[in-house]
């Protein structure tokens, strides 16, 4: 928001005794590099630097931040420091590990192992762009998610919820492991009653609890975000938002055109986590993990003649809905 | 949609800032809004932080990406934020209640829609003219809209403000079309107080808003002297002619679905108290403990 972005620190300063190599990616929480430690391990750093509240000049090391903005920096601070508390309880393969929490520059600085690979917003894209019938194999999109609920679930244990789980921040590493990174918009939810602004969300993938002030978010609310996150797996693209599905939900219509891609039961899988009703979904990450887990025989049921025909006048009535229009593309190709 | 913003809060003389603004956007909606909180009860700059964040969420939910009902949106705004105030007062068991006033305004298709409530107001200057302005909700306005001697009313004595127990009032204007250069200022009484609606209108009109508004306010510093009132302006131009213009905000620049705010949320319970250089190291330390720990458990 601000007019010019603070100036990120050039390669070779040494804080906290890592020596930065690179900027990595910026955000507008602040900045995170790639450094590394007194041994050469290779670590990714991340500071508070919030775009909006601070600047800093280039090749400066301070930030330099507004008298009447203070408040609101420290209040940010807070919630860095909520999403580090976060991340300091969990040890997990499935979760980024956070291995070091110091103090610099009048600033704060996370460091945390570095991932090598791409987020599954990278993958999907590329995959996506191949136009192929399916985005990603079923048994790919199985044992990613098993991945991914292994880490969520030890996060739900630690009383914590992510609250903005998306495939931007499902990260592939080189060694194909996925792993949950960016806990900013993490709470400590079942402690704290008349938190009455919700986090910011992702449209398409916050569940519909998350837009009301007044109702409760539970597992079942990460649990949404996985569904619309297998969805977007299969169909490419991230499904219509919450407000738009309570308005007129077309979920259905259009996981009816992976029928015969996919098998019945990861559809299903999708529509249960997606239920816009949260008491519908699975309730828990192990209620969910044993229903993705079984793997007896798939069926595939194919569509008929009559719902192909459905399917694209729907084509052309929704024609003004980009998205739709290309999944459909790759969805009614199949014979 | 594309606008340019400045805005700028000073304390002028007090001890204290209680004026707090912001603004928010979508890519077909921009929300600015400013919140003055009130001397005599307790806590201002809190009343006027939650008003702002009320506005914020409020916006965020409604605006997707335009708001549509604008004038039903900014009044259901405008009475949470005032039920948000009521609220934390309940909760801290306050004897008296936080106090501010409230100016905000959407921009939208084209159109400008505003609402306040108290002595924080909104210009519209086009082509050098002060197209309108709000009418501060105080004795001193009332009287001279009656025609009589205002010199020695009090201005400072408002009829209604949020978080009074007493419902507010408040008056919705708008829409009123946009044309390009238009521009839209909203400011505390520190500003109008010791500067003119024709000063305002002139330098408003007459340089770029980086330059005017750091004038205006620099202006009513001066003024306002030693024991001056904070002075805060936020400002906007709509369909800056000049791309290069450092303050344009382009809402093509963010992706469909997406929310920019300089409003940050916060609980309520935590959001002025300031974490002191003892508690930051506290929770660096604490973090490294749990890190520490952690670590012992999985070798």
């Amino acid at each position: 928001m601000s007019k010019v972005k603070p100036a990120p620190l050039p390669p070779d300063t040494v804080i906290g005794g890592y020596r930065i190599v690179r900027k990595l990616a910026a955000g507008g929480f602040g900045v995170v590099y790639l450094a590394v430690d007194t041994e050469g391990q290779q670590v990714a750093v991340k500071e508070y630097l919030p775009s909006s509240l601070a600047s800093r000049g280039p090749g400066e090391l301070l930030p330099q931040v507004q008298p009447e903005k203070l408040s609101l920096y420290r209040l940010g601070l807070k919630s860095f420091f909520e999403e580090g508390r976060a991340l300091a309880q969990i040890s997990h393969a499935s979760v980024v590990s956070v291995l070091n929490f110091f103090r610099e520059n009048e600033t704060v600085y996370m460091v945390m192992n570095f991932l090598e690979g791409a987020s599954l917003q990278e993958f999907i894209i590329t995959a996506r762009e191949q136009k192929k019938q399916k985005v990603f194999r079923e048994s790919t999109i199985r044992s990613l998610y098993d991945e991914v609920l292994r880490g969520l679930r030890i996060v739900h244990q630690h009383k914590m919820l992510h609250l903005d789980i998306k495939p931007a921040n499902i990260f592939v590493t080189d060694d194909n492991r996925s792993v949950l990174i960016d806990f900013g918009a993490a709470r400590e939810v079942l402690s704290k009653e008349g938190n009455f602004i919700r986090p910011m969300y992702t449209p398409g993938f916050a569940a519909p609890e998350m837009y009301r002030r007044d109702s409760s978010m539970g597992p079942w609310t990460d649990i949404y975000a996985i569904g619309a996150c297998i969805y977007a797996s299969m169909q490419g693209y991230p499904p219509n938002d919450a407000p738009q599905r309570l308005e007129k939900d077309r979920l259905s219509l259009a996981l009816s055109r992976l029928r015969g891609v996919y098998s019945d039961n990861l559809i299903e899988v999708v529509e249960w986590c997606m239920s816009l009703d949260p008491l519908s979904r699975p309730q828990s990450v192990f209620a969910l993990q044993k229903e993705l887990s079984r793997e007896t025989e798939r069926s595939y049921t194919k569509l008929t003649v009559a719902e192909k025909m459905r399917l694209q006048f729907d084509n052309i009535v929704s024609d003004n809905k980009k998205s739709l229009r290309k999944s459909t593309n790759a969805g009614t190709k199949f014979r | 949609m594309k606008f340019s913003v400045y805005q700028i809060s000073r304390q002028g003389g007090r001890e204290r800032n209680e004026d707090r603004m912001g603004y928010a956007y979508t890519r077909e909606s921009g929300l600015f809004v400013l919140a003055d909180g009130m001397g005599g009860h307790p806590e201002g700059a809190m009343a006027a932080q939650l008003a702002l964040q009320t506005f914020s969420a409020y916006f965020q939910k409604a605006a997707n990406p335009t708001v549509r009902e604008v004038p039903e949106f900014l009044s259901s705004a405008l009475m949470a934020a005032h039920h948000q105030i009521i609220r934390y007062a309940a909760e801290k068991g306050m004897l008296d209640t936080p106090r501010t006033t409230l100016v905000a305004s959407v921009m939208e298709r084209g159109h400008v829609y505003w609402v306040h409530c108290g002595d924080s107001r909104l210009y519209v200057v086009r082509n050098g003219e002060m197209l309108t302005r709000t009418r501060d909700h105080s004795y001193m306005e009332q009287q001279a809209h009656l025609g009589r001697a205002t010199e020695h009313i009090n201005r400072n004595i408002l009829f209604t403000c949020l978080g009074s127990p007493a419902k507010p009032v408040f008056d919705l204007s708008g829409p009123v079309q946009l044309m390009q250069g238009d521009r839209v200022l909203l400011c505390s009484d520190g500003l109008w107080g010791t500067v003119s609606d024709e000063e305002i209108t002139e330098e408003l009109s007459k340089r770029p808003l980086e330059q005017a508004v750091p004038e205006l306010v620099e202006l009513a510093l001066k003024r306002g002297g030693p024991r001056c009132d904070n002075v805060t302006v936020l400002a906007m131009e709509w369909e800056t002619a000049d791309e290069f213009q450092s303050t344009r905000v382009s809402t093509e620049d963010i992706e469909e679905g997406v929310f920019a705010s300089t409003i940050q949320s916060g609980t309520p319970d935590s959001t002025m108290e300031d974490l002191d250089d003892a508690a930051i190291e506290q929770s660096i330390a604490e973090i490294n403990e749990a890190i520490r720990r952690t670590a012992e458990r999985n070798t």
